[in-house]
């Protein structure tokens, strides 16, 4: 007979005990948790990383609505109603999906940027490894921000927050300068082994941190009118290295996507028509040989020839810009010979060393033909259109160059999504 | 016989330890039962002494024992199922063996049924406010259901909605008691087996019915695991007010099985064998015009439409007649204080696809010891293992019946010995012969369910109960696609994923009961619950693959995982009150934490009252026209609130995923950013109801009406983008299921030589999607089933025709046909919106409801003599629609009878191949009305005990012929209203693509008892 006789009270003690033992907070084990990735050197770095693949990876919404809106691209595709909108400018709807990308993916890249600025100085890290982190960051975040400025006339700087009130195109501008600046003051510290730690853990094959950083304030202390900063920065830029964003497989280039595999755009062929003779960048950009195809509504189209590889690298920017910036930097201050110089440059060229578009063509007259600042404006309009086409930076050109440029833009610029007027109430809309 | 048995006992002793056999001061009390009318013994009554656990049944003979009777004042109680509960007192000495019999009298009222589910310690029905089914082993056996508890629980339970989803082996079910009450969230309840909260997973592994990346889309649920041999008795809890001991996890109800237990007495064997054979219940009427038209010119099955073709019709290549067989052996008995059942057995199904099956083998142990007269302890163990042979089907577009409907009948499909194999499908997918010869589909598990409960009483007002319970489980799928079957460029595919689920379930009672006065009695109970539930699916594939095809050959290689762990805790307190034995209340909180939940939202408390009335115990009851007319009057209510847990078991965090960037390894927050503040989905439940006996109990009539308000629901919130995130599941959302069931048991006659039982069950519900993010929102799940502000869940939305003022349908003018011609039919015209320039939409509308108004289902028993059973079972749904896609199929590529009609030149409709593209994204004309009567269950069952059969050395024998699904009454035009694509889908529902219908089975068993 076996005698069981613990007493009620301790049966319903261990009981009690059993239950409780045991932990609620769980974490997901299928990913890191936020705590380890925000408070970790290899969570940084991967943060900082995957910044740079948001970004890579919105490339074609960042240049879908520049170039239809433009004259660049034409849609194939019937059923792609709200990219006929953007060809056509009529019965456009803030809801699109076309509308919404470009601000929503630019958002996200801002988010990680503006985790990376604050966390990465908290991690164990050397200071030159730090800083470079956050000035990576800083510079996604302001081309984030400045790629969306050129699409909506008001952007919200404060973002990674509900309610974030969208401020005009002076203030935004103003924030992406600022966070250049900044970008540029933070890099000045890395040193040689601090790149190769960047290179070797956080940066894409073949992006040049310093020289992008210098690239962008050209880009937007021109859009700002501020001549003088576009001028000395631009001078910074080398001119000798190519600045790029990488697609290694299984990766794929979305700008490939969007033109080769999914065929949704085409080039307009009047780019080719409307072309110098001799211009030899049509033939880098678009493929000259084909027979035009008829696209929605009736345009003539040709294939794109560029990105044609699905893990092609796209440019941050192209050297050649700078020279561009240059000349109309230089227009713009009055200084008309060196302006006229800066445009021949691109004319003339005729190899080049990197994967960059050459012209090829003669030298325009500084006496005659490049003599005034329109005559200047109207060259380097054109010299633009080709040296950087599909860059999505011809729509912000139609607003600058004025009348120097020969098309006018679908619209204006874009509104603001539905989905940021629906779900923040102080977007104002 | 006499070895086994000595066996038997040796193993009891060996695995009991030093006996515990024969308690201190106890006496013996044994009888027999026998029926009022007939005077014939009763078998399989349940025979207990009241406040203890000494308990057994009744053999063949009607005869008991109870060997180990606590001296004293003891009161037996007998009960069976249909019969009138009877108690007798008795005076036990210690040594002492008392005869006590018993005669029982047929009865349509259980009221003294025990009921365990959801209450913190064991009730009879009667003290309990809130309705609580309890489905006998015997009726889940009725019809033997393809190995499935779900399939056999049809149309037994007022107020569920049971659907088999899939007519292939082991297919799975889908269960919905009083609606649907969720969105996101799981809609199947949960399954409890012996007290073991059990994983009933529906999750596809790989694609083979619906598409894995569906919720829910899995061709098999686990539930089949479970031999229905082996089961005692189920106990189904509708609603909140019932649930609410499950907390989170008990929005959708809760379904608890019980396996069988052994019984004091000499060992007794059982043996159960039957073969069987199913057939599908009807076959595609397939166009077998001599000339071509216009689907087989479009198809590559003729050059011209009239030209002569060479017709096929390979469906016998496709069904077949199944052959099916079971056997199980079982043990039980027990003495002195031990008790023991075992039991193992095998099944093999054919399913009505060639080439499906399915094997299952179980064995099931359980011993109950009394350890001391204080102490009882209970072990279970059930192991089970299961290989299955699926094919695929419905929107795979390498289905078996997928590619026989998407196939002109012009098109040769048999295997070509010229280029050394089956010719492609031209439209789409793989040649259904060369899938059903060369393809696989498996499905390989191995699970153990088992648990240790005890229980024990320091004194007779107080007992403990524990129980610690396993359940774990391997799911092994292997699919194999090999290279070129559907097309010259593919390289084959092999898949092997592995879904390995681990449970653990601990719970503790502390339960008290008190008489502080004659007319008063208190039951209180404190208790805890806390679950582990770990589950892993390790997915690796291959492409590229050699001839030997496995997956290591592969030149491609995948592999994902993906782990999920909950924990939920929760302790609870409830309190009976009695009050004259006649008014019975019943008050209960839970307090539950779970991992699902942010620190802020975890705790949650889950109130539950209820009252029970028994209105004719009351001296008014008895009188004047209540006392006349009415034998019993119950009246209840109850109020109470559950939980749902949300979607994913991490939403309350921000969670980072995997965004590479230049081969470096990134990291990038989820777009659906985490809410620490997500809470369950709340239920508010409120029943009341009565259960009334007339002429003597001979008929009960049950009554519930309920009133179900979820909120809380989580749906995905549309975030501003300039956050950086583009969504967050909340709890906004707001459902209502409103309903009544009603049952009406009658004992219409009960002679000596024949008795005659029926039930009739009715239940309506009206579900109500109150509130979602915006009122206008419409949310689209798959195909058409759309969650829509104001409408049932899951109505189908699409587009439609325009209609005359007489409610025809408007047709346009003459035009151009696909070859050129102007058609000389009239084309059907389309409500369009115009959407930007020169953007045509069709505007859509509510074309549908798949949701039932009535569910119903009468079955009768009738009792010819001694030996002669015969029982039927009628289920069926009204007011139902569904969505025909299979016929939608059939037409556009003339496959269908109707296009042969077309074609020879009969006044036909125009049908859907004559002009597809005018009608593309219309669905309103293949949205049927699905209701239908299936009858269900037919049995015939036959007695023997005469001295032949003893000569065999058995007891008894029961020949059983019985049939499921024999025939279905519908003006349905599928083959089958009952199945659908999206399985076990929340929202997805009533839709037919391309499915195996449910079979119509036919079995003959034989039971021998020791």
């Amino acid at each position: 007979m076996i005698r069981v006789q613990p007493s009620p009270l301790s049966v319903a003690a261990a009981a009690v005990l059993v239950g409780a033992a045991c932990d609620l907070n769980l974490s997901n084990p299928n990913s890191p948790t936020e705590t380890s990735v925000l408070n970790s050197v290899d969570g940084v770095l991967s943060l900082a990383t995957g910044m740079q693949g948001q970004y890579a990876g919105s490339v074609a919404d960042f240049l879908v609505t520049n170039s239809l809106v433009t004259d660049e691209w034409g849609t194939t595709n019937k059923s792609l109603i709200a990219y006929q909108s953007l060809l056509t400018g009529q019965s456009f709807d803030a809801s699109y999906a076309v509308v919404a990308a470009p601000w929503a993916d630019a958002f996200r890249t801002i988010k990680s940027a503006d985790n990376v600025i604050v966390h990465a100085p908290q991690v164990a890290l050397s200071p030159g490894v730090r800083a470079g982190l956050v000035s990576l960051a800083e510079l996604f975040k302001a081309m984030s921000l400045g790629t969306i400025v050129l699409q909506y006339q008001e952007v919200p700087i404060d973002a990674s927050r509900s309610g974030a009130v969208p401020q005009g195109r002076d203030v935004v501008l103003d924030t992406v300068l600022a966070l250049l600046e900044q970008a540029r003051g933070d890099w000045a510290s890395v040193t040689a082994a601090d790149s190769g730690t960047l290179k070797a853990r956080v940066l894409g094959t073949g992006f040049d941190v310093r020289n992008t950083i210098d690239a962008m304030r050209a880009r937007y202390y021109l859009v700002a009118g501020r001549y003088a900063q576009a001028l000395d920065a631009a001078n910074s830029v080398n001119p000798d290295v190519l600045s790029v964003l990488v697609y290694p497989s299984p990766g794929r280039n979305p700008v490939y996507d969007l033109s080769f595999l999914t065929g949704y755009v085409r080039a307009l062929k009047s780019v080719k028509d409307q072309a110098q003779s001799g211009d030899r960048r049509v033939s880098y950009w678009i493929d000259t040989t084909a027979a035009p195809v008829t696209g929605n509504p009736d345009s003539l189209l040709l294939p794109l020839k560029k990105y044609s590889g699905a893990n092609d690298p796209y440019p941050v920017y192209l050297p050649d810009e700078m020279k561009l910036i240059k000349a109309e930097a230089f227009t713009q201050l009055g200084q008309l010979d060196s302006a006229a110089f800066y445009v021949n440059a691109v004319r003339t060229q005729t190899t080049s060393a990197l994967d960059e578009p050459v012209a090829g063509l003669p030298a325009l007259d500084p006496a005659t033909q490049l003599n005034t600042p329109a005559q200047l404006l109207a060259a380097i309009a054109y010299e633009r259109r080709y040296e950087l086409f599909e860059q999505g930076l011809r729509w912000e050109d139609t607003r600058r160059l004025g009348t120097a440029i020969t098309t006018t833009p679908t619209l204006s610029f874009l509104p603001i999504p539905t989905q940021e007027c629906d779900a923040n109430p102080a977007a104002g809309c | 016989m006499r070895s086994s048995r000595r066996a038997v006992v040796t193993l009891v002793v060996l695995l009991v330890a030093p006996g515990a056999l024969g308690a201190q001061g106890s006496g013996r009390v044994r009888g027999r039962v026998t029926d009022a009318a007939s005077g014939q013994p009763v078998p399989d009554v349940r025979v207990s002494i009241e406040g203890t656990s000494v308990g057994t049944a009744t053999l063949a003979s009607g005869e008991y024992s109870l060997p180990a009777v606590p001296a004293g004042a003891r009161t037996v109680v007998a009960r069976r199922v249909g019969y009138a509960l009877v108690r007798a007192s008795v005076n036990v000495a210690p040594g002492d063996t008392v005869e006590v019999n018993f005669t029982l009298r047929a009865a349509a009222v259980a009221l003294d049924v025990v009921v365990v589910t959801g209450l913190a310690a064991p009730a009879e029905r009667r003290m309990v406010g809130n309705t609580v089914e309890q489905i006998g082993g015997d009726a889940v056996n009725a019809a033997p259901a393809a190995g499935a508890v779900d399939q056999a629980l049809q149309g037994k339970v007022a107020g569920a909605l049971i659907s088999q989803n899939t007519g292939q082996p082991g297919g799975g079910v889908s269960v919905r008691l009083r609606g649907t009450s969720t969105i996101l969230g799981n809609a199947e309840p949960l399954w409890v087996v012996d007290g073991v909260i059990v994983d009933n997973s529906s999750e596809a592994l790989v694609s083979l019915g619906a598409n894995a990346g569906r919720g829910n889309a899995a061709l098999s649920n686990r539930l089949s695991d479970i031999a229905p041999g082996d089961i005692d008795r189920v106990e189904v809890l509708k609603g909140g007010a019932a649930a609410a001991l499950y907390g989170s996890r008990a929005n959708s109800g809760v379904i608890q099985i019980f396996t069988k237990r052994g019984r004091q007495g000499a060992a007794r064997v059982a043996v159960h064998t039957d073969l069987g054979f199913s057939e599908t219940p009807q076959r595609f009427e397939f166009n077998l015009a001599p000339q071509a038209g216009y689907a087989d010119v479009l198809n590559g099955g003729a050059t011209a439409i009239g030209a002569p073709v060479q017709r096929y019709d390979i469906q016998d290549s496709v069904w077949r007649t199944g052959a099916s067989t079971t056997t199980r052996v079982s043990v039980s008995g027990g003495s002195g204080g031990s008790s023991y059942y075992a039991s193992g057995g095998y099944g093999y199904l054919q399913g009505i696809d060639r080439s499906t099956d399915r094997r299952h083998t179980s064995v099931l142990g359980r011993l109950s010891q009394q350890v001391s007269p204080k102490l009882d302890v209970d072990v279970t163990g059930n192991v089970i293992q299961s290989h299955s042979n699926l094919i695929p089907e419905g929107e795979q577009t390498q289905g078996v019946i997928t590619s026989l409907v998407f196939t002109p009948t012009s098109v040769k499909p048999f295997y070509d010995p010229a280029i050394g194999r089956y010719p492609y499908n031209p439209n789409l997918g793989a040649n259904p012969l060369d899938v059903l010869h060369n393809w696989k589909a498996q499905e390989d598990v191995t699970r153990f369910l088992g648990s240790v409960q005890a229980a024990y009483r320091p004194t007779p007002s107080l007992t403990v109960r524990y129980l610690l319970g396993l359940d774990d489980y391997r799911q092994e799928d292997g699919y194999l696609q090999p290279p070129a079957s559907t097309g010259p460029t593919f390289t084959g595919l092999v898949q092997n994923p592995i879904r390995t689920s681990r449970r653990l379930n601990s719970e503790g009672t502390l339960s008290h009961s008190a008489t502080p006065s004659p007319s008063l009695g208190l039951t209180s109970t404190l208790g805890f619950r806390y679950t582990r539930d770990r589950t892993e699916v390790l997915n690796a594939s291959a492409a590229d693959l050699p001839p030997e095809q496995t997956l290591v050959g592969g030149a491609t290689q995948f592999a994902s995982q993906s782990l999920t762990e909950l924990r939920t805790e929760g302790s609870f307190l409830e309190e009976r009150l009695a009050i004259r034995d006649r008014l019975f209340l019943t008050g209960g909180l839970n307090l539950e934490g779970a991992s699902a939940f942010g620190p802020d939202e975890r705790w949650q408390l889950y109130p539950r009252v209820s009252g029970s009335w028994l209105v004719n115990q009351e001296p008014f009851g008895r009188e004047g026209w209540l006392g006349t007319h009415v034998s019993s009057l119950r009246l209840r209510a109850a109020y109470g609130e559950t939980g749902g847990q949300p979607p994913s078991a991490y939403s309350q965090f921000e969670n980072y995923v995997n965004v590479a960037y230049g081969g470096k390894p990134g990291l990038v927050a989820s777009n659906t950013t985490g809410n620490p503040s997500l809470k369950p989905e709340r239920q508010h439940e409120i029943e009341g109801g009565l259960d009334a006996g007339l002429w003597r109990d001979r008929a009960l009539l049950e009554f519930t009406y309920y009133h179900q308000r979820t909120t809380d629901l989580v749906l995905p919130v549309p975030l501003a983008p300039s956050t950086g995130a583009a969504r967050q599941l909340q709890n906004v959302g707001v459902l209502t299921n409103k309903g009544w069931e009603a049952a009406l048991t009658t004992v219409n006659i009960d002679a000596p030589r024949l008795s005659w039982r029926t039930r009739l069950s009715l239940a309506a519900n009206r579900n109500r999607v109150t509130k979602l993010v915006t009122g206008a929102d419409t949310l689209v799940f798959d195909y058409l089933n759309a969650v829509i502000q104001g409408q049932p869940i899951g109505v189908f939305f699409g587009g439609y025709y325009l209609r005359n003022t007489d409610g025809s349908i408007a047709y346009g003018p003459f035009v151009v046909n696909q070859f050129g011609k102007i058609d000389t039919l009239l084309l059907p015209l389309i409500a369009k919106d115009t959407i930007g320039p020169g953007n045509i939409v069709n505007r859509r509308k509510i074309i549908g409801d798949p949701n039932p108004a009535l569910v119903a289902s009468l079955s009768n028993t009738l009792r010819l003599g001694r030996r002669l059973e015969v029982s039927f079972l009628l289920d069926g749904r009204f007011g139902n629609d569904v969505a025909n896609f299979t016929r939608r199929i059939t037409e556009l590529f003339g496959v269908d009878k109707v296009v042969e009609r077309e074609i020879s030149g009969d006044t036909i409709p125009r049908t859907f191949s004559r002009n597809p593209a005018s009608r593309s994204l219309i669905y309103e004309e293949y949205i049927e009305d699905g209701s239908f009567v299936k009858l269900r269950e037919v049995a015939v069952s036959l007695h023997f005990d005469q001295p032949w059969v003893r000569r065999f050395g058995a007891e008894a024998m029961d020949v059983r012929l019985a049939a499921r699904n024999l025939h279905t009454w519908s003006s349905y035009r599928g083959l089958d209203p009952e199945v659908n694509l999206f399985s076990a889908s929340t929202v997805s529902r009533g839709v037919d693509f391309a499915n195996t219908p449910i079979p119509r089975s036919f079995t003959v068993s034989v039971d021998l008892s020791f």
